[in-house]
């Protein structure tokens, strides 16, 4: 049997992305044009400003993609695109992008939840991950861990309370001038500062559930005290308290599901310590751990385009009459 | 491009109405129009769907696609617009952008008034322009513009012609410009841009050849990218 091509397509926040991905999992092509500095003036992402460029650079990215990928619209088999959670309008521009080709092209069209498409990642590289699995899905709009116990079967162990993780990054990093978005400017400060600083790990050995805006308000509180204290030094212990949290509650999970390994996504799963720590915990409790390189992590179309297709084998495709879901759950 | 097989899918989202069209030179071979309940992106494709099965052509017969480029309510116009796009693109075809104001004065060309085609531009404000008539159409004479409709109503009492108001700003507005002197409301059956008026438009564009390539194709927003949002955006540090 001949390979069977799926094109992807994600918009939801400000990644404009198209990929080809075989049926055997074989990632062809992955095209993302990030918006980030168009955002990066106001702070964080304005959703008007990252539909109207949605708008623009979808079918160039499209057009991309099946060019890198070698191949011709006469080739794809199914297109997928994210239909949330994500910022509405953004969402409706790759779902009505999608629903056009399916129509000229005749092709089957499906819709995507973005956070089943992060649970994917991971096999983008590694397609034979034995299961079940404990994903820990980190990003600027979800903390959640999954028990993932067999492929689209999956639940939710905890997510956060409040503040997403990436979120509380942004907020820290502002407070400290670093700039948006907030992750990366804390992971490279981090780097250079000490662990000095014994911030709060909140509802840390309580259950699954996270909280981030209290460890975000203890940071602000104390560099407005210490106002001397050296940035990177805050830096440092804060990403300390943010791992710690992450990686004791991913290694209760692994206990008490039972499961070969641990695997991260998201944009969060970018973090250098994190992804340092994860790989720690998993030696030292002898389970597998799968960290995707970085351009997995965050926003992309490969992971769309690939858990399109497996849901699509599973459900078959979704009718032109459907839309996008900005609120859209995570459920196996 | 032959004239005899110019087959024109004209697509329209830009206020709360959603619709399509297909015809050529024959006119209007089927069209199709939903108003209830802000569906642009669940009902745009299967009316395309639709209209492609009544007028009996495969999509792959069609050679342009017509879109209302707008001013108009954001999310429903990029419905529009992304969807007529990626026709074209995965068709390999050209496009035409059709102004959504052009469209409500199209219809009433035969009024000799002033006609000023106004749309509900949210937040208190309407997206209009002046046009007038000619010989077998509208000629748009000045810029399209977002005002409150307190300005509009200023501006026509200024400019002192009788004026014909047409769209569902003028509509929802009416009070305001109820005693105008000279001034007078279409009726609301012509307040939505038509499907249908973007095929007659975009037939005689193509005639001129006046066709944009997908990439070239550009929504018009007359506004800022929300300038409410952004300042939101920067309060909300903590």
């Amino acid at each position: 049997m001949t390979s069977e091509l799926t094109l992807g397509i994600e918009t939801s926040c400000d990644e404009t992305a198209a990929s080809v991905v075989t049926s055997e999992n074989v990632v062809l092509s992955s095209v993302v044009s990030s918006q980030v500095d168009l955002h990066a003036r106001y702070g964080g992402v304005v959703p008007e400003v990252a539909s109207r460029a949605h708008v623009g650079l979808v079918n160039p990215v499209i057009a991309q993609a099946l060019v890198e990928a070698g191949v011709e619209p006469k080739d794809i088999d199914l297109v997928a695109a994210t239909k949330g959670p994500g910022l509405i309008g953004s969402l409706l521009v790759g779902v009505s992008a999608a629903k056009a080709l399916s129509l000229v092209w005749g092709i089957p069209y499906i819709g995507v939840n973005h956070l089943e498409a992060h649970l994917y990642s991971c096999f983008l590289e590694e397609p034979d991950l034995e299961l079940p699995l404990v994903v820990l899905l980190v990003s600027g709009g979800h903390t959640i861990l999954v028990s993932m116990e067999d492929h689209l079967q999956y639940s939710i162990l905890g997510q956060t309370l409040d503040d997403a993780v990436g979120e509380a990054y942004d907020k820290v990093a502002r407070y400290l001038g670093l700039g948006y978005p907030g992750g990366p400017a804390i992971d490279q400060l981090a780097v250079h500062g000490k662990n000095t600083i014994e911030f709060p790990r909140p509802i840390i050995n309580d259950g699954f559930d996270f909280s981030f805006s209290g460890l975000k308000t203890a940071v602000i509180n104390y560099v407005r005290q210490n106002p001397e204290t050296p940035t990177e030094d805050v830096a440092a212990s804060f990403q300390e308290a943010v791992v710690e949290v992450l990686t004791t509650k991913a290694r209760k999970a692994l206990v008490n599901t039972g499961a070969k390994g641990l695997c991260i996504g998201g944009g969060v799963a970018a973090n250098s310590r994190l992804r340092e720590a994860v790989f720690d915990i998993c030696l030292e409790d002898g389970l597998h751990s799968f960290v995707p390189s970085r351009a997995y992590c965050t926003d992309n179309a490969a992971m769309v385009a690939s858990t399109g297709w497996r849901r699509f084998l599973e459900d078959g495709p979704d009718s032109l009459d459907s839309g996008a879901d900005p609120n859209l759950k995570l459920h196996g | 491009m032959g004239h005899s097989v110019m087959i024109i899918l004209g697509i329209e989202s830009a206020t709360s109405q959603v619709g399509c069209a297909i015809g050529g030179h024959e006119g209007v071979l089927a069209s199709v129009h939903s108003s209830r309940g802000r569906r642009h992106a669940e009902n745009l494709a299967p009316q395309i769907e639709f209209v492609r099965a009544q007028a009996r052509i495969n999509l792959s017969e069609i050679s342009v696609v017509a879109v209302d480029v707008g001013p108009g309510l954001y999310t429903g116009l990029r419905v529009g617009v992304a969807t007529a796009v990626s026709i074209a693109f995965g068709l390999g075809i050209p496009m035409i952008g059709v102004s959504s104001l052009d469209l409500l004065a199209y219809p009433v060309r035969h009024c000799s008034k002033l006609i000023v085609p106004a749309i509900d531009a949210r937040r208190g404000e309407i997206f209009h322009a002046n046009y007038r008539q000619v010989p077998g159409g509208v000629q748009r004479i000045s810029e399209p513009a977002v005002s409150t409709p307190d300005d509009l109503a200023a501006d026509l009492l200024a400019h002192g012609n009788e004026a014909l108001l047409v769209g569902d700003g003028a509509v929802r507005y009416a009070d305001m410009f109820a005693n105008l002197r000279g001034v007078e409301a279409a009726e609301p059956s012509v307040a939505y841009p038509s499907a249908a008026s973007i095929v007659q438009l975009a037939h005689a564009k193509a005639l001129r050849e006046e066709f944009v390539s997908p990439s070239e194709l550009e929504p018009v927003y007359l506004r800022k990218p929300d300038a409410a949002e952004i300042e939101q955006q920067k309060r909300k540090i903590l």
